[in-house]
C-alpha cells in the first residue's frame, strides 16, 4: 500500500506548540481540547499516574478554564524530532504561573519555574497536528501559595 | 500554512518488521537492569545517536549520549542492592517503526557521596515516557526519553 503524506516540518511543530499554550492561557477550551487525539495519554505535571487526555481535560476545565483562574507561560527553546511523515516530538522547558480561585473565595498561586514538556504530535486524517502523548514535569518541587482572598463586592 | 508548498514524500508501509509489545518490554527491562547494575550491557547502546533525554531532575533536555555516559559513570556495582520496579507499561504504536512506552516506576539505590558517606536514595513515584524507533539495522533504540518524579526523591543516610 502506498500513501502520499505531507511531511512534518519543524516550523509546523513549533507553531502547534505555540497554539497549544495560546489556547491554554486564553482559556479557549474547545480549541485546547481539539489539540489532543481521542486516544491521547498524558502525564500531568502533578499526577502520579498517566491518564487518558479526556480525563485531564475535564480536570483542567474545572481548575484552569473557570472564570477565577489565570495562567501565564513562557516557553524556552523548542527541540523538534521528526520521526516520520506523520509523527514528531517537541521537547522544551517552560515557566508557568497559575492562579486559581477555590470555592469560598480562597485564591492559590502555583509557580512552576522549571517546567519540562514532551509532546508527541501525530497528523490526523484532516492533516492537523494533534497530541498523541504528553509528559509534563517540574525539575523542582512545586507547592501552591495561598493569596489574599478578593473581598466580596459591597451589597447595595 | 500553505499545504501546496509542503514537500511531499512517498511513504510505503510494508517491508519493515513491525515492533512488537514484547520487544518494547524487553528493551525497558534491559534499560532498568543496566541502571540497577544487574547487567554489564552498555547503556549507550540503547540510545539512537540523535536521542534527546529529560532526566529526572534536569531543567533542560540533553543529548541521550551525554546522559548515557554520565549514568554509566554512576552505575551501582553488581553487588549493590539497587532495585527498580516497573509498573504496567502502556504502549502506543505510531506507525510500523515507532512505539511510545509510558509507565510508572520506583527506584531505590545507594550512592557514595564525595565525603565517603553512603546515602540511600528512593524515587517511589517515578514516571517514564520512552519513545523507541527501529533503526536501519533493525535495532530498537530510544529516540526520546522523559523521566520525572511525582514526589521528590527521598534521601536517607546509611
Amino acid at each position: 500500500m502506498t500513501r502520499v503524506i505531507a511531511s512534518i516540518s519543524t516550523d509546523e511543530v513549533c507553531a502547534a506548540v505555540k497554539s497549544f499554550w495560546e489556547f491554554f492561557s486564553r482559556k479557549s477550551k474547545s480549541r485546547f481540547d481539539e489539540m489532543y487525539l481521542p486516544s491521547a495519554t498524558v502525564f500531568a505535571a502533578d499526577a502520579r499516574r498517566m491518564e487518558p487526555a479526556r480525563l485531564m481535560l475535564v480536570r483542567r476545565e474545572r481548575e484552569i478554564f473557570s472564570s477565577g483562574s489565570f495562567l501565564t507561560a513562557t516557553l524556552g527553546p523548542i527541540e523538534v524530532q521528526v520521526l516520520g511523515p506523520e509523527l514528531a516530538i517537541a521537547s522544551y522547558p517552560f515557566q508557568m504561573s497559575i492562579t486559581r480561585t477555590l470555592a469560598g473565595g480562597k485564591r492559590v498561586q502555583v509557580e512552576v519555574p522549571s517546567g519540562r514538556s514532551t509532546q508527541i504530535f501525530q497528523r490526523d486524517d484532516k492533516g492537523r497536528l494533534r497530541i498523541l502523548h504528553e509528559h509534563m514535569s517540574s525539575a523542582e518541587p512545586v507547592s501552591p501559595k495561598e493569596l489574599p482572598a478578593i473581598p466580596a463586592p459591597p451589597r447595595a | 500554512m500553505n499545504r501546496a508548498a509542503t514537500p511531499r514524500v512517498l511513504f510505503c508501509t510494508g517491508g519493515m518488521e513491525k515492533i512488537s509489545t514484547e520487544e518494547v518490554r524487553k528493551s525497558i527491562e534491559r534499560f532498568w537492569a543496566i541502571l540497577s547494575g544487574k547487567t554489564a550491557a552498555k547503556l549507550e547502546d540503547l540510545y539512537s545517536p540523535g536521542a534527546i533525554v529529560f532526566t529526572g531532575k534536569a531543567k533542560r533536555s540533553e543529548a541521550g549520549r551525554l546522559t548515557a555516559v554520565r549514568r554509566s559513570r554512576q552505575l551501582p556495582g553488581a553487588s549493590s542492592n539497587s532495585i527498580a520496579e516497573v509498573g504496567a507499561i502502556e504502549i502506543q504504536f505510531a506507525g510500523p517503526d515507532v512505539a511510545i512506552a509510558a509507565y510508572t516506576y520506583s527506584f531505590h539505590t545507594q550512592k557514595t557521596q564525595s565525603d565517603g558517606t553512603k546515602v540511600q536514595i528512593s524515587t517511589p513515584f517515578g514516571r517514564a515516557t520512552q519513545v523507541f524507533q527501529r533503526n536501519e539495522k533493525g535495532a530498537l533504540l530510544i529516540v526520546h526519553e522523559h523521566l520525572s518524579a511525582a514526589a521528590p526523591p527521598e534521601k536517607a543516610a546509611q
